[in-house]
């Protein structure tokens, strides 16, 4: 009966694998596959050249670029996204009135679409009438070139994303910390612990679990960052600060070397893999219960 | 209590400033896009004259109905794909067997890892050779099972917390299990499938990377690649009044919605982001 049961629950699961395998794991078999050959994307014949397209990768500068920028981005927004929004977490945790309007205009800029949000902050950072370059002159500095040199422009990229996408970081963090039992904060302020001890102490080791997800999310997240560099108009300079993903579409929908891209692509996933997923298991191992 | 009043101080500032941060964008957007060609003044303040007809002729210009036509085909393909096969996959997780659903959780990671731009690659080839570019199908297929993996485990967890003697009672009174599914479970989890749905649309209202690639023809444009285009015609700040109402009038659905909904939004993002 249980077993009979249990093909029925089977086939109510079976469409949603059957739409992953579709666009998900058949994509990546042929993006696999695809890497092998040399294509411009839609003629008819495709040429087997084996493990060419990746040796060409190695003496491509701009994959080289493109993967360093990527890394950084990750890292960077992972880190800056996770300490700005603990500490944003900690904030609307407190309880004065009008915390939930501040907790939903934090989150607003996420609701908005990267691209939109990456365009307006394009007027921000123009060199002539920016947003931020009159600012500066209002306080009697000199305009910025905020997109003068790659690193310059993956700084600004990773403090744009973070804080205009810090509201889901902060709404995990204000999760994690609403499950802290009180009992525990208020024994530990018993026995005489400060603020600062509390937070050492109490607060930061059962906050364990939302750092895991926070942290692995952010980071798998941050690796596919597209839309809001392009609409940013960083990139640049010689694609000193593109990002992979923008390097794949370039390469495959204007360039039309679709086989090439798809060689990115799979270095691209198995990066993402290799990075996330010893991570995700590291954190998961140290797991606290309380 | 002298000590407690400067301690609300130090609050009050840091949610302004908190707050002047997350809106300032918007502000510039609404700042721009209601002011004359020809006014160059500071874009930190207000401008000289606020020039309401920017909105008048973005609202005729036809492109921008035919985009949220378009937007809410295909916002509302998505929502019915996703919704529909999601909370089934998560009834199926919830009341089979173990082991299926312990060893479909352990692959939910790796997909989640795959980038956006991989299963376009990857898709791409096909979809054009089977003539679904262009189609707000295809894209909604594809959007959708981008989500689906999430959204069976959200359903789970909330079909977890429903016990298991509901569906017993059910099968004793004589329904099957896709009517116990859909006439006894599912309406249990109408908030759920609410909030889910929103989420949903607005992930496909602001979707720009498929949309990008997938769709050329302009009878077929979601908004979002109006918007685009609007901003691409932007020729030394000519158009740039333009470009950003069409926008402002492209993102308001959206700031309604979440205006409206805030509340419950933002607490089925708490939610989520306690695991099991």
């Amino acid at each position: 009966m249980q077993k009979r049961l249990n093909r029925k629950y089977f086939l109510f699961i079976l469409p949603a694998i059957l739409m992953v395998v579709a666009f998900k794991f058949f994509p990546i078999g042929n993006a696999f596959r695809l890497c092998l050959f040399n294509w411009n994307g839609y003629s008819q014949d495709m040429e087997f050249i084996g493990f060419d397209n990746f040796k060409a990768l190695i003496n491509d500068q701009y994959f080289w670029k493109a993967l360093k920028a990527t890394l950084a981005y990750a890292f960077g927004i992972t880190i800056v996204k996770n300490i700005v929004g603990l500490a944003l977490g900690l904030f609307v945790n407190k309880e004065f009135k009008g915390r939930g309007a501040v907790r939903a205009i934090v989150y607003l800029p996420i609701m908005i679409s990267g691209f939109i949000m990456g365009q307006i902050m394009y007027y921000f950072y123009q060199y002539d009438g920016g947003v931020f370059n009159e600012l500066l002159q209002l306080i009697g500095l000199q305009p910025i070139y905020f997109m003068e040199t790659g690193t310059r422009t993956i700084i600004v990229v990773i403090l744009t994303t973070s804080i205009l996408h810090i509201g889901s970081t902060m709404l995990t963090y204000l999760a994690g910390l609403q499950r802290i039992p009180n009992e525990l904060k208020e024994s530990c302020r018993l026995d005489g612990a400060n603020t600062w001890r509390e937070f050492i102490y109490i607060t930061l080791p059962l906050l364990q679990p939302s750092i895991i997800s926070s942290v692995v999310l952010n980071l798998i997240a941050s690796f596919k960052i597209y839309d809001i560099i392009g609409a940013m108009g960083a990139g640049g300079p010689d694609g000193a600060s593109s990002s992979l993903t923008q390097l794949i579409s370039k390469y495959y929908f204007t360039q039309l070397r679709a086989g090439y891209a798809s060689a990115i692509a799979v270095i691209f996933f198995v990066v993402i893999v290799i990075i996330a997923w010893p991570i995700n298991k590291y954190l998961n191992s140290k797991k606290v219960e309380f | 209590m002298k000590k407690k009043k400067k301690f609300r101080l130090w609050i009050l500032i840091v949610a302004i400033i908190v707050c002047l941060i997350a809106i300032w964008p918007l502000y510039e957007l609404l700042n721009l896009s209601v002011r004359d060609i020809s006014d160059y003044s500071s874009r930190l303040l207000p401008p000289e004259t606020v020039k309401l007809s920017n909105f008048k002729d973005a609202f005729l210009n036809k492109q921008v109905w035919i985009g949220f036509k378009n937007s809410i085909i295909y916002s509302g393909l998505t929502i019915l794909l996703e919704v529909v096969l999601g909370s089934m996959a998560g009834y199926g997780l919830s009341r089979g067997s173990k082991r299926t659903t312990r060893s479909i959780k352990s692959v939910q990671m790796l997909i989640m890892m795959v980038p956006g731009v991989v299963t376009l690659v990857g898709t791409y080839a096909l979809m054009t050779k089977l003539g679904l570019t262009n189609s707000l199908f295809a894209l909604a297929l594809l959007t959708a099972a981008g989500g689906i993996p999430s959204c069976s485990f959200i359903y789970m967890n909330f079909i977890n917390s429903i016990p298991m003697a509901l569906d017993e009672a059910a099968r004793i009174d004589g329904a099957n299990v896709t009517n116990t599914f859909f006439r006894i479970i599912l309406p249990q989890l109408t908030p759920i499938t609410v909030t889910r749905a929103i989420m949903i649309a607005i992930g496909a209202w602001n979707n720009y990377l498929m949309p990008l690639y997938l769709i050329n023809n302009s009878s077929k444009q979601p908004i979002i690649l109006v918007i685009r285009s609007a901003f691409a015609m932007v020729g030394g700040d000519r158009n740039l009044a333009m470009a950003c109402a069409t926008c402002t009038i492209g993102i308001l659905p959206v700031i309604i919605v979440y205006c409206i909904l805030q509340r419950r939004i933002i607490a089925s993002q708490i939610g989520s982001s306690i695991k099991g």
